[in-house]
């Protein structure tokens, strides 16, 4: 059909123009990392000067250190936690189930800002100091539900008949656990802690609230050379950033390979 | 009915959740009553707040961003899952995992790359000059445009992947029998696949209003003085001026925000469920 041809050109055109809104600017700052010019200017002249800079600079690399480490606890507690959560959850009377539900979900439709700013809040009624620990509870706090999300797409097709009559066959509990339900559930989980990973690495709202004086993270530290006048060290380290999130997306994609949609649209 | 043991698994999630999630929101609404200044139990934050013309105009600028940045996203997001759902075969997975991505890079860096696209004398600048498009710089940083390119740039992959699912479930076959009972290509596209595609469309707009309205780090970066957001006043609350009881009541007034138009939103997706 004629008309379906025109259709198919504009869109092809709707595509390569969404594709270059989304990648244009990041491509742009990836590439004034190899730029040598101080101020972002043409004509490009190639350099690694940036990079280098990057690897000496000490406060960067204690923030990358923070980040990694907040990230890593994030992760795994969030598996933890979530795992738990998933496993007992199906135990539940209907109504709790939606009650508990709705609770643990809530992080994610409420603006990080107030969850941030709230956290800070109590953690000063309650006359405490601001230290690393609740930095990494609000952390947890909001990437709980997105491994959940990835957790409970993988649950359902685990058959809970599997696991009583494994029981009923005389194994114990751990047994079952170890042997039946932990192979069912493996990559949901390795995909739901990287999730969580990243969600805590990119965090800056809650890090930006809570976070102790003389400790900053990567997104911190990007704040504050916008704030305070940057160089394109800047850019060199966004693209590190950027490098190393394809990394850890590719390898959360490959796990839950067609299930890449469930990691976004939690209610359908 | 006896209650099953294995619900304590349940336990340590929701005492986490409880205590660092739930509880201090309780906490936010209770010091929003105390006032800074005298630390007394009253309404003064929240009649400071309805008393000044400043923060009400801050709360429409929000208001309004959130509502150009969902409206531009519907725009953009549905004819692009449109074309993904029904016209691309082998492509779509590659192109939503495209347009995914983007949404998953470090939101600092993402603005960041903004900031360095549209400053003057940036690429882009340049690139119009080129071409006689503009003659003294852009002038789109530190605008309200500058915001909206910039949310919508964070939130709209969002939008795109639900409209693409709820248009993807979309019999074939409900299309041909309303083809060959005589709808033309217009009826059958508004008498059956928009209507179709509305809790698509809503989960959609919930997913990029909401986030929008809370949002501080883009309208600060990129949006000058005109381009500043309800949040950006709570974030002066906390770091520039210490009126953080007063801050709490902001906060509390754009979380109810939130929840009613998450309210509305939901009611609204019943309504068009099938």
């Amino acid at each position: 059909m004629s008309n379906n041809n025109k259709t198919g050109v504009l869109g092809k055109i709707l595509i390569i123009l969404v594709l270059l809104y989304l990648y244009a600017p990041i491509f742009v700052l990836m590439l004034l990392s190899f730029n040598e010019s101080r101020y972002n200017s043409l004509p490009f002249a190639f350099t690694l000067d940036w990079y280098r800079d990057l690897a000496e600079d000490r406060a960067l690399m204690e923030a990358a250190k923070n980040s990694m480490v907040l990230a890593l606890i994030t992760g795994i507690i969030c598996v933890i936690l979530g795992t738990m959560f998933i496993l007992g959850q199906r135990y539940l009377a209907r109504r709790t189930e939606g009650i508990f539900n709705s609770i643990v979900m809530m992080p994610m439709s409420i603006p990080w800002l107030i969850m941030g700013l709230s956290s800070l809040l109590m953690i000063r009624q309650l006359g405490f100091e601001k230290n690393m620990i609740f930095v990494a509870l609000g952390h947890i706090v909001i990437s709980l539900p997105y491994s959940l999300l990835v957790l409970r797409a993988r649950i359902s097709s685990l058959d809970k008949s599997l696991e009583e009559m494994s029981a009923s066959l005389g194994a114990g509990p751990l047994t079952t656990f170890r042997r039946i339900t932990l192979p069912a559930l493996a990559p949901a989980m390795i995909a739901g802690g990287f999730l969580s990973f990243m969600i805590s690495f990119d965090n800056f709202p809650i890090s930006y609230f809570l976070m102790p004086s003389g400790y900053s993270t990567l997104p911190i530290e990007i704040q504050l050379s916008i704030k305070f006048g940057f160089t394109p060290e800047i850019n060199a380290l966004s693209t590190v950033i950027i490098g190393f999130s394809l990394v850890v997306l590719a390898i959360v994609g490959l796990i839950m390979r067609s299930n890449i949609k469930s990691l976004v649209g939690g209610d359908n | 009915m006896i209650k099953d043991r294995r619900t304590i698994m349940t336990w340590p999630a929701m005492l986490t959740l409880l205590l660092f999630a739930l509880f201090p929101l309780v906490i936010m609404f209770y010091t929003s009553f105390i006032s800074d200044a005298t630390g007394e139990f009253s309404m003064a934050n929240y009649a400071k707040f309805f008393s000044n013309l400043t923060y009400i105009k801050v709360t429409g600028t929000s208001i309004l961003i959130s509502l150009c940045v969902t409206l531009v996203s519907l725009v953009i997001a549905y004819p692009l899952a449109y074309i993904m759902a029904k016209k691309l075969k082998g492509l779509k997975n590659i192109i939503l995992v495209l347009v995914i991505i983007p949404f998953f890079t470090n939101q600092l860096v993402r603005v960041y790359s903004w900031l360095i696209f549209l400053q003057d004398g940036g690429i882009l600048n340049r690139l119009f000059m080129t071409f006689g498009l503009a003659e003294n710089g852009l002038g789109i940083l530190y605008t309200k445009a500058a915001v909206i390119i910039g949310l919508t740039h964070a939130f709209f992959p969002y939008m795109v992947v639900t409209i693409f699912m709820a248009l993807e479930r979309l019999d074939d076959a409900m299309l041909e029998a309303s083809r060959s009972l005589g709808a033309s290509k217009t009826t059958t596209f508004m008498k059956v696949i928009f209507p179709l595609s509305m809790p698509g469309v809503i989960s959609g707009v919930t997913i990029v209003f909401i986030p929008c309205l809370g949002s501080f780090v883009e309208p600060r970066i990129l949006g000058g003085t005109g381009g500043l957001t309800i949040g950006n006043i709570i974030e002066d609350q906390f770091f520039e001026i210490y009126g953080w009881n007063f801050g709490a009541a902001i906060a509390f007034l754009l979380l109810a925000m939130v929840l009613i138009c998450m309210g509305g939103l939901n009611s609204a997706g019943k309504r068009w469920q099938v």
